[in-house]
């Protein structure tokens, strides 16, 4: 490609990647620039990531792939700072019992209320509604036993919430259990 | 959430349900969890239970029937029983819940280091500022706001001074056609702006009236975009409320 063109196109990813409030689809990006080879849009974006965002300290914004799109973010380290700008006391974090909750559906989907109260041994009915509300999950149908209970899964909001782009992302049971003994191991020696 | 360092639990020390501090137990007296002896740390439950420390206090009944579950294992293992702990013992099922537990408590954490870093990065919709809004959005808490826009457009009207006319007969039933031929006109309608030119109090308490029964049968939204911001009503065309 030669070096005009690939400006082009990278600014033309910067401009709809700025306007659009949601992670924007590869895919609609490659058709819109005319591009069927996913590597050579890798290329651009690697430039586009290298060149002119993430290496270069006075850009504030990088590139970030989750739920399942492209998005322009602010990077980490402007956090602090921005959070005076605009003058928000405090990120909005979910609760222990919504984070508990939530481990369940995302692991077990689609899980009832029953299933996630037992599984937590208290009853669950409040971070259930409050996930419902910031849309983390959702109601994807209805288990067939007695009271017909509604199945909860999880939103493609959720992927975002997390920085995931699928839920195969989410490390495998058996690999968490090696992630947190790594970390836990030295303390048994202390 | 809490390790194994017995000095960080004191700041930290607060359990969200009965087994949150099974396990916390277990850990303290380093207990393997698949060879616990849940009766031996009964009285240590029990003993929590009573001095209703670090006790998440919606959970008492969860917190009760799990120490009744807790005496009933103890009193099963003082009984002289060679297959005490066959496969569906409460003590097997217990320590089972536990172990399932232990997990989600362990994804609990990640989900936590996930959050942590995905909110240093600012979105251009920002996620926490949709998720405050969102809740304004919601029709019963709009209703209240919209009870205290009136009250505080009422009080203004105190203090104009009105010339007395002849008093006219509004109903709920006119008032809402009215209302509607409005909003076919201009799309929207701006609550206070709307009220505001109101001249009697007469006709703003019908008109409130109507707009919450509209709001009510879902004929309106109200919808609130930020915080003490003025209050927009649509018709409600479905699919609407959705973004």
């Amino acid at each position: 490609m030669n070096p005009e063109a690939l400006s082009r196109q990278i600014a033309l990813i910067e401009a709809l990647l700025f306007v659009s409030k949601e992670p924007v689809e590869p895919g609609r990006i490659m058709e819109f620039l005319g591009l069927d080879d996913i590597e050579e849009f890798e290329k651009v974006l690697a430039v586009m990531e290298k060149d002119q965002l993430l290496d270069r300290p006075e850009r504030g914004l990088m590139l970030k792939r989750s739920g399942g799109g492209l998005q322009l973010v602010t990077k980490p380290d402007l956090h602090d700072e921005l959070k005076q700008f605009f003058t928000i006391k405090q990120a909005t974090k979910l609760t222990i019992a919504s984070l508990e909750t939530l481990s369940i559906i995302a692991y077990r989907q689609p899980a009832t209320l029953t299933e996630i109260s037992l599984m937590r041994g208290v009853n669950s009915t409040g971070p259930v509604k409050n996930l419902l509300q910031k849309k983390l999950i959702k109601i994807t149908g209805r288990k067939q036993v007695p009271g017909l209970p509604a199945l909860y899964a999880t939103t493609p909001e959720f992927l975002v919430y997390f920085g995931l782009n699928n839920l195969s992302e989410l490390p495998s049971l058996e690999e968490l259990t090696e992630l947190f003994e790594e970390k836990e191991q030295p303390s048994l020696f202390k | 959430m809490e390790t194994e360092f017995s000095g960080y639990q004191v700041q930290t020390e607060y359990f969200e349900g009965p087994l949150d501090l099974l396990l916390h137990l277990i850990r303290k007296n380093k207990m393997n969890i698949i060879e616990v002896r849940l009766s031996q740390i009964t009285n240590e439950y029990l003993a929590y239970l009573e001095g209703k420390r670090g006790l998440n206090p919606s959970r008492e009944s969860e917190f009760l029937m799990t120490a009744a579950t807790l005496i009933y294992i103890k009193s099963r293992s003082l009984l002289p029983k060679p297959e005490n702990m066959d496969d569906d013992s409460p003590e097997k099922q217990l320590i089972h819940t536990l172990i399932e537990y232990e997990k989600i408590q362990k994804i609990s954490r990640m989900l936590r280091e996930m959050e942590y870093t995905e909110l240093l990065l600012w979105r251009r919709l920002e996620m926490n500022e949709s998720f405050a809004n969102r809740e304004y959005e919601l029709k019963e808490v709009s209703a209240f706001q919209l009870a205290e826009i009136f009250f505080d457009i009422v009080k203004k009207k105190e203090y104009e001074q009105f010339l007395e006319i002849p008093s006219k007969n509004y109903s709920i039933a006119t008032k809402q056609e009215e209302l509607l031929a409005l909003l076919a006109h201009s799309g929207y309608l701006d609550f206070s702006e709307y009220i505001s030119k109101l001249d009697s109090i007469e006709e703003l308490v019908v008109s409130f009236f109507t707009l919450l029964e509209m709001v009510k049968r879902h004929l309106l939204i109200a919808v609130q975009e930020q915080l003490f911001g003025t209050i927009s009503l649509y018709r409600n065309e479905p699919g609407k409320l959705e973004n």
